[in-house]
């Protein structure tokens, strides 16, 4: 049985298709504005990648705030329940999810079924998204994917009292201005982040073990950040993008043979 | 002849004769709030997608909004006197003061109003946001949106500079700003009734004496200036008498809600919200029209739990909202076909008994003593309290608590809230960001992922129970 799950978030669109017991493709694109389109282009590159035809796949979740704009999809599901379930696919030890995608935060209790116990996720601020840590980015004149390695190298995380992206922003020309060195600067970005996320997840908690999914979850200056607000050690899966449409492809295979039955 | 706009009040539940009555109220009123014939195909699908119009009880709760929008927006026109009181509701007051004032005097809740009749009928409520960011109330500054309705209702002129306007703030801080602001601009007399709603965590339902005097006492000086400004005298008596006309009313919503404990859910929330509300707002139509309308609704909703009918499956997770948006009945909608039932709401919770050993010198004394024993005016805590107590009294699946951001005494306790309800009751909260009088920026699809997914939550915990 071949089944296909789809997340269109905020920033990206991620497709993974699952064939059996295993991944035969995954694959990771920009959204951009047209979400059906980005849902369209993703599957069909992703089935691509596994050699197979779409003719093929007996059913399909889609997942992320585009969900219900997927031509394809037989089912849409939240995000959050589909990042658990990939969790804990991934790793079944898992009893919290902290996901940081691009537009938004959250943090996930699960059991060892991969069900939702509990959940909190961010309002309507951008404040504490990889939003946050774009804009960021482009004010300091460094590539995204190079801040993790960068704010490892700092010493002495620079304090930024405010999260609110744009307020943030006036606070960089400052610190800058004031001659305090890159590192610090993006140490201290992720150090507000990261407090900013915990205190967000204190009504879920942070059981072990605790894993960091999203696109976020790729930068290690993030991860080292949360580890060191929440005083625990955080599990990166190899893939953290693609969690939530390893979960949507998992409740696609389980929804398939529910019908089959 | 038939006008455009006949359709529409024949679904919100209008006779012919009595559009034609009405016609010339109907005209001047539409006018004032910028509808016409171009937005009747969308009012219409409005109507027929979002409220249960098959159901004539719903009809007539419609047309008692309109009837109330008419009366306000056309109050000085008719040489009314206009009183206007906030919400949260100071209805107490505003009954007591409705019940010693002939026709001639309009007593209701102005943004209530428009919020349930342009918001949730009639979808014109952004104009007045607009007006209201224009007059004092900016955008970005984390202002009540209710406040900038009332405001922009009267920078477009729509509704009438009241003779009197009762800003309370013994909940809300921010309604007596609001109200103060346009007292600066329009001059009409405002009578401010302060309270204290601070207090130790954990007290409830027990409470400073002190607090009941003061609240009482601030009640007792609203009371002598309306007779000052207006001439109008409200005794206990008076109060009595609006208990007496109201408790048809009061007793249909109780109806109402031991009705929506039918699982299948019988109605959906935006029925039952606008029922619950119009009692809150008017102290005009919910008392003439109010007890004719919930009375038919309640016999129809009783056909449905006897057939078994429900808007949901049977075995929905049920669900305490902390209320229903007031002018979007698509938020409503997507709680529900996120499979939630909406079984009550915080207005359906009666408040506990009265302490009958406890000396009450005056009116102004009972309604704050009312008040306090209500939980919200209390504390935070009796906010929260009150909230898990009728949470696990109705054996409720889940609570959604709503708070509305831009709201202190709400926004303050949001997260505090989900932790002592899980704590004290064990049943999963959802803390939901959102607007509950404007959905510009709080729309169902901003909503809907937190919804869906603790929906889903409450459906395994109950398959797993």
């Amino acid at each position: 049985m071949m089944v296909a799950g789809i997340d269109v978030g905020a920033a990206t669109a991620k497709a993974v298709i699952l064939s059996d017991e295993s991944v035969t493709g995954s694959v990771v694109i920009p959204t951009g504005y047209d979400v059906s389109t980005a849902a369209e282009s993703v599957i069909r590159e992703a089935l691509e990648n596994s050699g197979r035809k779409i003719q093929e796949l007996s059913f399909v979740v889609s997942t992320g705030y585009g969900r219900n704009a997927v031509a394809l999809s037989n089912k849409a599901i939240t995000e959050i329940i589909c990042h658990a379930c990939g969790v804990n696919w991934m790793v079944p030890e898992a009893r919290t999810v902290i996901d940081i995608g691009g537009q938004d935060s959250k943090v996930i209790g699960i059991d060892d079924k991969g069900n939702v116990d509990n959940f909190v996720m961010n309002d309507k601020c951008a404040a504490g998204t990889g939003r946050f840590l774009e804009v960021m980015s482009k004010v300091l004149g460094i590539g995204i994917d190079n801040m993790g390695r960068i704010s490892l190298q700092g010493t002495e995380p620079c304090s930024i009292s405010s999260t609110c992206t744009v307020f943030a922003e006036s606070e960089m020309v400052i610190l800058r201005a004031r001659g305090e060195s890159r590192e610090n600067i993006i140490a201290g970005i992720h150090k507000a982040m990261a407090h900013r996320v915990a205190l967000m997840g204190r009504s879920v908690g942070f059981r072990k073990e605790v894993v960091f999914t999203g696109g976020v979850a790729k930068n290690e200056g993030m991860k080292k950040a949360l580890e060191d607000e929440l005083s625990l050690e955080i599990l990166v899966p190899e893939e953290p993008q693609i969690m939530g449409a390893l979960g949507a492809a998992l409740l696609a295979r389980a929804e398939a043979a529910r019908r089959l039955d | 002849m038939p006008e455009y706009y006949d359709r529409i009040f024949g679904i919100c539940g209008f006779q012919d004769t009595e559009i034609e009555r009405e016609r010339s109220r109907i005209e001047r009123a539409l006018d004032k709030i910028g509808v016409g014939p171009e937005d009747i195909p969308r009012v219409e699908q409005r109507l027929r997608e979002q409220h249960e119009v098959e159901l004539e009880g719903v009809r007539k709760i419609l047309r008692a909004w309109i009837l109330e929008l008419l009366d306000l927006v056309l109050a000085k026109e008719e040489g009314k006197t206009v009183i206007y009181y906030g919400y949260p509701s100071i209805q107490g007051p505003g009954m007591a003061i409705s019940s010693e004032s002939g026709e001639n005097v309009y007593v209701g809740c102005p943004d209530v109003v428009l919020c349930h009749t342009v918001g949730l009928i009639f979808d014109k409520l952004a104009p007045f946001l607009e007006a209201a960011e224009t007059n004092g109330l900016p955008p970005g500054h984390g202002l009540c949106s209710l406040q900038q309705i009332r405001n922009g209702g009267l920078a477009l002129g729509v509704v009438p500079v009241p003779d009197l306007v009762i800003a309370s703030s013994y909940y809300c801080d921010m309604g007596s700003k609001a109200d103060e602001l346009l007292h600066e601009i329009y001059g009409h007399p405002a009578v401010y009734i302060d309270g204290s709603m601070d207090s130790r965590w954990g007290e409830f339902p027990r409470y400073d004496l002190e607090r009941i005097r003061f609240l009482g006492g601030q009640l007792d000086k609203l009371f002598a200036n309306v007779e000052k400004i207006l001439g109008i005298e409200v005794t206990r008596r008076s109060m009595k008498k609006a208990m007496a006309t109201s408790r048809v009313l009061y007793s249909a919503l109780g109806q109402l809600t031991s009705l929506m404990t039918a699982d299948p859910m019988p109605i959906s929330g935006v029925v039952s919200g606008i029922a619950m509300n119009l009692a809150a707002a008017s102290t005009g139509r919910s008392m003439s029209e109010g007890p004719d309308a919930l009375s038919t609704l309640c016999k129809e909703v009783e056909g449905r739990v006897k057939s078994g009918y429900g808007i949901l499956e049977k075995g929905a997770p049920r669900v305490l909202n902390f209320a229903h948006s007031f002018s979007d009945p698509g938020i409503t909608h997507m709680i529900e076909k996120a499979g939630l039932a909406l079984a009550a709401s915080f207005v359906t919770v009666p408040p506990g008994k009265r302490d009958k050993s406890l000396k009450l010198y005056s009116l102004g004394e009972e309604l704050a003593e009312s008040a306090m024993r209500g939980g919200a005016y209390h504390s935070t805590y009796g906010f929260a309290k009150r909230f898990a107590e009728a949470a696990r009294s109705l054996s409720m699946d889940g609570v959604i608590w709503g708070y509305q951001y831009n709201c202190r005494p709400m926004a303050l306790g949001s997260h505090l809230f989900k932790q002592f309800i899980e704590e004290e009751t064990g049943i999963p909260t959802l803390s939901l960001e959102m607007d509950y009088y404007e959905s510009r920026t709080y729309g169902a699809e901003a909503l809907r992922t937190k919804v869906e997914t603790f929906a889903e939550m409450l459906r395994a915990r109950k398959a797993k129970a």
